[in-house]
């Protein structure tokens, strides 16, 4: 059998489609194999043991303390470990508590006014520009591999964001206006000293987190963990 | 519940969406235990960070939004890339499911009576009737071996077939 007539036979059986090589090619035919098992009467109801299943583990996991749990099932685990991805590129200062429950950084949003400072425990001050390269009013944009983050200068001294948007970590850009940062994903929009401006998301959405900063010999330096 | 409505807890919000999700996850992956896990990835995302005063269009935008990449995710790491995807048409639909079900209905009716007979024949047994390929080959009166060329070979002229007329 091939791969093509592998991948339709698990649509036909009811199967998970798990890892599968298809050459690209074949495309056109598991959508159309998708489509036409999708047009059977009754396809797309929910069954209800299922509909009841997640009611639990979702009560479960919505009443769960923010420590992590000590059992994890193979599908939370994955989702932890999403999760965990997109919070390490939010900020690594981020307690460990936080990568772990999903979400758990939107759903407590630090007081206001009081932002977080990225504190890494294993950073070192690492250059990202000239002080030359940073005349007033300057937006610069800087990648360390590790993390990415915006600098600015205002009233003389540097300070450097996130660069990474607080919701599901996407790199955020830096509208040609120079004055705001807009996220790709979902159209939010921040501040360049991180506060939220804009975005139509139904969750409270944190500032961006900002980084350590110092001026030394005549480059900034920002305390960030290195690249491993 | 009116649309400018709020829920009034996680429940309502799961009760009043899980429906609709897995009936949209389905019919772009089609298979059963492939929705479900989707469904309950997307609902175990998306409930802790919602606002209780967001409104019910906001919850459906949102759940949306968690789940395209929830499917893009699920295809880079099964297939590599990205073989179907969600799109905003989908935030204006009133009642999905049945919409998703009946709308995919008619387009595999648009497929299906574009291909020569042997063919609409073969899917529909295979696809919409759920017959096993022995049961279909009994049906059709030719061999299993037979039965499975001229399934693929099918499958094959409805892509085309699909492509052709976009859907």
């Amino acid at each position: 059998m091939s791969r093509v007539q592998r991948f339709v036979e698990k649509i036909l059986r009811q199967q998970r489609i798990g890892r599968a090589r298809v050459e690209q090619e074949a495309d056109p035919e598991l959508r159309t194999a998708i489509l036409l098992r999708s047009a059977r009467l009754g396809a797309g109801t929910v069954r209800e043991e299922f509909v009841t299943s997640l009611h639990q583990r979702l009560a479960a996991e919505l009443s769960e303390d923010t420590t992590p749990t000590t059992v994890i099932t193979t599908r939370r685990r994955r989702f932890v470990q999403l999760t965990a991805t997109a919070a390490a590129s939010v900020g690594l200062g981020v307690a460990a508590d936080h990568l772990v429950t999903g979400g758990a950084v939107a759903a407590n949003p630090p007081p206001g006014g009081n932002d977080p400072q990225l504190a890494p425990d294993h950073g070192v001050w690492q250059t990202v520009a000239d002080s030359s390269a940073m005349p007033e009013g300057r937006v610069l944009r800087f990648d360390l591999g590790t993390v990415t983050g915006f600098l600015r200068r205002a009233n003389g001294k540097v300070a450097a964001v996130s660069g990474a948007c607080t919701h599901l970590g996407c790199q955020l850009n830096l509208a040609p206006s120079r004055t705001q940062l807009n996220c790709p994903c979902h159209g939010a929009s921040f501040a360049v000293t991180g506060a939220v401006l804009n975005h139509r998301l139904p969750i409270t959405l944190p500032p961006l987190p900002e980084f350590e900063v110092r001026e030394i010999d005549g480059v900034i330096q920002v305390l960030a963990p290195k690249e491993s | 519940m009116g649309d400018a409505g709020v829920y009034p807890d996680w429940e309502a919000i799961y009760r009043d969406n899980v429906g609709w999700v897995y009936g949209m996850l389905f019919g772009k992956v089609g298979s059963r235990p492939d929705a479900e896990d989707l469904t309950a990835e997307v609902f175990l995302a998306a409930l802790r960070p919602l606002r209780m005063s967001a409104t019910v269009p906001e919850v459906r935008a949102y759940l949306v939004a968690t789940s395209r990449s929830v499917l893009a995710d699920h295809w880079r790491r099964t297939l590599g890339r990205e073989l179907t995807t969600l799109h905003d048409e989908l935030l204006d639909l009133k009642v999905p499911e049945e919409h998703v079900n009946a709308e995919r209905a008619a387009e595999a009716d648009r497929i299906l009576s574009d291909l020569p007979e042997n063919y609409r024949t073969i899917l529909r047994l295979r696809f919409l009737d759920g017959r096993s390929l022995k049961e279909a080959a009994a049906e059709m009166g030719v061999t299993v071996g037979n039965a499975k060329v001229l399934q693929h070979r099918a499958l094959r002229a409805a892509a085309k077939v699909a492509e052709r007329i976009g859907v």
